[in-house]
């Protein structure tokens, strides 16, 4: 939803990193350590891409029901709120409000389809109840913006909006999903940081452009380590730790 | 402080997120009602103030949280402006409805969540429906500019509020008024390549491009309804009552005349057109029928009323027009007086027990029921209602004295939401203007037979027994608004009403009697 970023809730409730590493005393009680906490979170943010691309639907629905999981999770303990099922539904709320929304019993026959494990299994009526509690762990703020919008922009400002360059920074935005940025960072920023990955990668020369943005490279440099950082971590990330992590709840 | 019943989870109670309980809250009386569900005045038990609650009904909604609802929050929860109401919270009713059918089992949120509103007083349909109520050209200034300013807000911040009517214009007793019920509202990005529903709009306030079947529509649609608020606001009452979509786009063409290729590049290929393209010319006679207006009003509402909404006026523009700008400026809003609380629901209420008491009255052979000892403007005023409520009554009538009128601000109609709203289809609008509290005549005779003479030219509004096929529902006259002047008088326009004019009113002679004449 497009209005100005600098007065919406979601700038003001942009969050410190440590704020979004906080791992729920509930969760910390069943031994879930801050690794844990944020594989099963990249865990579930997979998850949803993968049911969404099932019931087909844009990336910025992927994107928001991310968001709304990650949100989710700084207020709400993973005991109380299966990320099992909370990532269907973050989906399936957001896709109401992305206006493509996705039927209920559409999402039901999918995750049986993926999961055959019984602990994913769960019925229309959960995901219908666990809308409320979302919305209300939400408080009711469904409003999320995302780097799509300003990376095109960017782009075409530094021409820099081949092909090539647009599918490497949009598939890099895809990524920071995996991660809390869009908890952390303004989105341009973290577009803007991506643009700096890839244009690093493809030995492009945008130093000139950067200054001219005046925007605080360090900001930019420090989101883009974070993002290479997890490049760099994501292979060990492998689905024996998942399952692991997730025994825990 | 409300506690939870035993057993039952105390929301209030839980940490900072997540929300407050209704129980924070004391009902104190309905004041709107729709298929949207109930709007209710409200008191915060802790700090004494009053609210809108807003309930979000929940039942009959296999896929869960209702998407209106969720487009409505989230457009509200980034709209704060002077003129667009503000969603103060969202409190849920924990554990089962007890002022419900009570449904102990289920989803323990079913029907129990509210939209918590800052509460206002009026809302515009419900202000000028009031018995004598008459605007001033200020007043209606000072309405129109901050409507126009809500809806430029709505508008930079990309959203269509796509109900645009009088009973969703909220107006509090420091004279502001606010935009409310966003249930419809959406938001469109300018490249306009979204497929919008068409099934949009309150009838008489859909602009002709819907009517029409287009999917791909923009602010435009918003400003039709203005210019069609601003007409009645000057007119005296709606100046488009359709019953149905032909007969509504008829009403249009009729005064807006016929639109082609040159008027409204495009239009040829609208997915309707053919279907409703008019039988036989028919040239705009806006200027013709409103010739009585204030210049610059009737410049403005030309602006508005333009059928290619590629043409129409944008809200910032019409902002800068000469109307709001010329003597009489438009008043402060805290110059304006203070009524006491009106709403369309509660309005309507009223004068449904009114008519109860008419035809009781009638019934004991009393010839003039309270409605008569008022003066004439009053008396117009009265008929205007009428008009205005013709079609809704037919439904109500069937039930009974739940006195359910529809369509307040907060929640109305939401059923056929794009269909004719609170006006039902196929509801005879005869039976509202044959109301025999109109001067106590009994019925059969159409309005004409008011305590005016008969201007002979047959009921303009299509009564009972005049089909409203496209070309000649108007009778005599021919072509309906041809009749001009002598058409709407007889509809009494409250505002504008003979005796007693005020200010730039001109009084007295009945074929003047609308509107503001200078």
């Amino acid at each position: 939803m497009a209005a100005n970023f600098w007065t919406s809730s979601h700038y003001k409730h942009l969050l410190d990193q440590e704020d979004v590493d906080m791992v729920n005393p509930l969760d910390k009680e069943k031994g879930v350590t801050l690794e844990d906490f944020k594989l099963i979170k990249m865990h579930m943010s997979n998850y949803i891409l993968k049911l969404a691309q099932q019931v087909k639907v844009r990336q910025r629905v992927v994107a928001t029901a991310v968001t709304y999981m990650r949100r989710v999770y700084t207020r709400k303990s993973m005991t109380d709120y299966d990320p099992r099922l909370v990532a269907p539904t973050c989906l399936y709320l957001a896709s109401k409000a992305e206006e493509s929304t996705v039927q209920a019993r559409l999402l039901v026959f999918y995750i049986k389809k993926l999961y055959a494990d019984d602990k994913y299994r769960y019925e229309i009526k959960d995901i219908l109840e666990m809308e409320m509690k979302i919305l209300e762990a939400l408080d009711y703020y469904l409003v999320v913006f995302h780097p799509y919008r300003s990376l095109s922009g960017f782009l075409q400002d530094a021409g820099l909006n081949d092909l090539s360059m647009t599918q490497l920074t949009w598939g890099l935005v895809n990524d920071t999903y995996k991660m809390d940025l869009i908890l952390v960072h303004p989105p341009h920023l973290i577009a803007l940081a991506c643009i700096y990955i890839a244009s690093v990668l493809r030995e492009k020369d945008t130093t000139v452009w950067y200054e001219e943005l005046r925007v605080d490279m360090n900001v930019i440099k420090n989101i883009s380590m974070e993002i290479l950082d997890f490049y760099e971590s994501n292979r060990m990330f492998t689905d024996e730790r998942i399952n692991a992590a997730l025994h825990k709840l | 402080m409300a506690m939870a019943a035993p057993g039952q989870l105390n929301v209030i109670e839980s940490p900072s997120r997540g929300s407050r309980s209704v129980d924070c809250f004391e009902k104190l009386e309905q004041i709107g009602e729709g298929t949207y569900g109930q709007v209710y005045m409200a008191r915060e038990i802790e700090t004494g103030e009053i609210v809108a609650l807003k309930k979000i009904r929940m039942d009959n909604e296999r896929e869960g949280f209702p998407i209106t609802a969720i487009r409505e929050i989230k457009i509200l929860k980034k709209l704060h402006h002077e003129n667009v109401i503000k969603l103060k919270e969202i409190v849920t009713s924990p554990g089962p409805e007890k002022d419900d059918q009570g449904r102990p089992d289920g989803n323990k949120y079913k029907g129990g969540i509210y939209m918590v509103f800052e509460y206002m007083d009026h809302d515009l349909t419900g202000l000028a429906d009031r018995p004598g109520m008459r605007f001033t050209v200020p007043q209606i200034k000072c309405y129109m500019r901050q409507l126009l300013t809500g809806l430029h807000y709505c508008h930079v911040n990309q959203v269509l509020h796509r109900d645009i009517k009088g009973s969703n214009l909220l107006i509090d007793n420091e004279g502001n008024l606010k935009l409310a019920d966003f249930g419809l509202a959406r938001s469109f990005s300018n490249e306009h390549n979204a497929n919008l529903t068409n099934r949009v709009i309150t009838l008489w306030y859909r602009p002709p491009e819907l009517l029409l079947g287009t999917t791909r529509y923009g602010p435009a649609v918003d400003m039709w309804s203005v210019g069609c608020i601003f007409a009645e606001l000057l007119h005296g009452k709606p100046i488009f009552p359709g019953k149905d979509e032909p007969e509504q786009l008829n009403k249009i063409f009729e005064l807006c005349g016929a639109p082609d290729e040159v008027n409204w590049p495009g239009v040829q290929k609208t997915p309707w057109y053919n279907q409703f393209k008019p039988t036989r010319p028919m040239k705009r006679r806006l200027r013709d029928v409103f010739r009585h207006f204030d210049r610059h009003a009737l410049e403005l509402l030309e602006k508005m009323l333009t059928l290619d909404p590629a043409q129409r006026i944008p809200a910032k523009d019409a902002l800068d027009a000469e109307y709001f700008w010329t003597d009489p400026l438009p008043c402060d809003p805290k110059s304006l007086p203070k009524y006491e609380s009106s709403h369309e629901f509660q309005t309507k209420k009223k004068r449904q027990q009114q008519r109860q008491n008419e035809e009781n009255a009638k019934r004991l052979k009393m010839q003039h029921p309270q409605q008569h000892t008022r003066l004439p403007p009053i008396q117009q005023g009265g008929q205007h209602a009428q008009m205005r409520q013709g079609p809704s009554h037919s439904i109500h009538g069937s039930q009974a004295a739940v006195a359910a009128g529809p369509s307040h601000h907060y929640g109305k109609p939401r059923g056929p939401s794009g269909g004719p709203g609170r006006y039902p289809p196929g509801g005879n609008p005869s039976g509202g203007y044959n109301h025999p509290n109109r001067g106590g005549q009994t019925g059969g005779a159409g309005y004409g037979s008011g305590p005016y003479p008969p201007q002979g030219r047959g009921a303009p509004y299509g009564s009972s027994g005049m089909p409203a096929g496209p070309g000649g529902p108007r009778g005599g006259g021919g072509s309906g608004y041809g009749v001009g002047a002598p058409n709407y008088p007889q509809g009494g326009p409250p505002y504008g009403g003979s005796a007693a004019g005020r200010g730039s009113n001109m009084g007295g002679n009945r074929n003047q009697q609308y509107g503001w004449q200078q």
